[in-house]
């Protein structure tokens, strides 16, 4: 079983485009292997079947079935495109011979152009704010239903905001940020986007849910994340503190869409990161009518 | 000739997950990247019941030729019992073209919240970029001038495509569409057709900043395209698309949309990212 980041981000290689990976346990107290994971870990298997010096610039995937942290996770790749600049990748995570999370990749030669972002957000530096293990403390003080022993989130983890991710009865603005470095060594740039990609899962989604006064740890609450899209603006060095500024632009039909920019400390745009969740509501008086 | 929506969208059922799509006769060029999308849309309809597209995600790998039908081949990744995944590869010459993966939900309701739509006049008040002087509008698919009066889209930009001046622009431009035909009632259809338009002028806005009037017009390419389907959507209706680039590099622009209806609901949001290659500026003074 994995330790680390680093050892869940190396993939053991079973056939050229064949990876196998392991889980580092229940991050946020859930049997469910944590979304970020699989995305990372897909990205390290993509990586896998990407022969030259190409560089990942971009990311779409989909959670179809939950995945089991007692069991390992096996990575198909399909070499979809290799042209002279770009090349696509396709991968499948299974478990039990069934599809849990696919992905598309693509991968860019590296080359320079036009340049322009958005500025970063104010935000006060990560040091002294709340650690990610204090807000979920908090989160769990609220919680109506039951949940397992916290497997520590592996990165350095700050949340911004007075309130981060929900509170029951606070109908709050989507807006939230989060800082967050990995300080362990990882192993190449494709270690650190995958990093990366393991980040941008934390937080993401609740941005939807912030405004709806419902507890992230509600038992009326069940929200699963459906999609998982990143873009890699620049090289990344998790070394560093990275903001990840959320929002939600929109949520209907029981499903909600997060967004985000990822800053590097000195206000490069690095990432950015789109989500859509399943965010539905049942409130306590429906489920007692329940057998 | 205006592009035949109607029946691009009509596919034919080659097999239980097979489909081929054609592109209406066109003078030249690589196929519309909105076109593959729509159609690839519609390839995964054709095995899903009862529920809606709430989310697609594709790339473009090679252009699309439009001498020849496209094959879609679709993958039924998983049927559960609220969502449905869909894979769509559509293929030309033995070749992968684009691939798509799609999500689909049966209706529910749920709490709801969204961004405030931009201020902005009438569609009717802006000129229709058709009949904009070639020079004026920044970017078509192929560079071809006649691209707006080719698409099956009434589309007026709210802001000029091309700046007056050559001062920097904002990475952020907005415009009004419709379909110029309406389309019957099928919700199938009218997501489709504003995948279609979703991809229309969404690169412009990371060009926007970096074009010049003066300059040769960039080499582009879209990467990729996403869509989330928030509403129901009625595309024979006028619809306000924000678009903006919160970011460029490494000859990519990155672009994400909003698209509301005329009532101020945002019905879409969309992300694209586009190569785009300018040629180095001429020398001073030529």
């Amino acid at each position: 079983m994995p330790s680390t980041l680093r050892e869940l981000l190396t993939l053991e290689r079973l056939d050229r485009d064949l990876f196998r990976g392991g889980n580092i346990g229940r991050i946020g107290g859930s049997s469910r292997i944590f979304g970020g994971q699989v995305v990372a870990q897909s990205l390290m298997a993509a990586y896998g079947a990407v022969e030259d010096e190409r560089v990942c610039h971009s990311l779409h995937g989909y959670f179809m079935r939950p995945g089991d942290v007692e069991r390992p996770i096996i990575f198909q790749v399909d070499r979809a495109f290799d042209g002279g600049s770009f090349a696509t990748r396709r991968v499948v995570a299974m478990q039990e011979g069934r599809q849990i999370f696919n992905m598309a990749a693509s991968f860019q030669r590296p080359e320079t152009g036009f340049e322009h972002q958005t500025p970063m957000p104010q935000s006060p530096p990560p040091e002294g704010l709340t650690t990610l293990a204090e807000a979920q403390a908090v989160l769990r003080g609220e919680a109506d239903r039951p949940y397992s022993t916290e497997t520590a989130f592996p990165a350095d983890f700050r949340v911004v905001d007075e309130i981060p991710f929900t509170r029951a009865g606070h109908a709050l603005s989507p807006p939230q940020k989060a800082w967050f470095r990995v300080r362990e060594p990882l192993e190449g740039l494709a270690m650190h986007q995958a990093a990366l990609a393991y980040c941008s899962d934390m937080v993401l989604l609740s941005s939807a849910i912030r405004p709806h006064g419902v507890s992230l740890r509600s038992r009326a609450l069940q929200h699963a994340s459906l999609d998982h899209t990143l873009y890699f603006l620049h090289p990344v060095d998790l070394g560093r503190w990275h903001l990840h500024a959320m929002d939600s632009p929109a949520a209907a039909g029981a499903r909600g869409l997060a967004t985000g920019s990822i800053y590097r400390e000195d206000g490069l745009m690095v990432g950015a990161s789109m989500q859509e969740g399943l965010m539905r509501y049942r409130p306590p008086s429906e489920n007692a009518a329940k057998p | 000739m205006t592009f035949d929506l109607r029946a691009a969208l009509t596919l034919e059922q080659l097999e239980i997950n097979l489909f081929r799509g054609r592109t209406p006769p066109r003078e030249r060029g690589r196929i519309f990247g909105g076109q593959v999308i729509a159609q690839a849309l519609m390839a995964a309809y054709g095995t899903v019941e009862d529920r809606l597209c709430h989310s697609l995600h594709g790339y473009f790998m090679r252009p699309g030729d439009p001498s020849v039908p496209i094959i879609f081949d679709v993958d039924r990744s998983r049927d559960g019992r609220s969502f449905a995944t869909r894979r769509v590869v559509a293929i030309q010459h033995g070749q992968q073209i684009f691939n798509l993966a799609a999500s689909f939900h049966v209706p529910e309701t749920g709490a709801e919240h969204q961004a405030p739509m931009p201020k902005t006049g009438a569609p009717e008040t802006y000129p229709q970029a058709s009949e904009l002087r070639a020079e004026k509008v920044a970017l078509m698919p192929d560079g071809q001038s006649a691209f707006y009066n080719y698409i099956p889209v009434e589309w007026r930009f709210v802001d000029p495509p091309i700046p007056a001046e050559d001062d920097p622009a904002p990475a952020r431009q907005r415009a009004w569409f419709r379909l110029r035909e309406p389309l019957s009632e099928d919700p199938r259809l009218h997501q489709a057709a504003l995948a279609y338009c979703s991809d229309v002028a969404l690169i412009g806005a990371a060009i926007r900043p970096h074009r010049r009037s003066h300059a040769a017009r960039p080499q582009t390419a879209s990467l990729d395209h996403a869509m989330w389907f928030h509403r129901p959507v009625d595309a024979n209706q006028w619809h306000l698309y924000e678009m903006q680039s919160p970011s460029a590099s490494g000859a990519r622009g990155f672009n994400l949309g909003a698209i509301y209806s005329q009532a101020g609901a945002l019905v879409a949001n969309a992300a694209q990212e586009d190569l785009i290659r300018f040629a180095p500026d001429p020398p001073k003074g030529v």
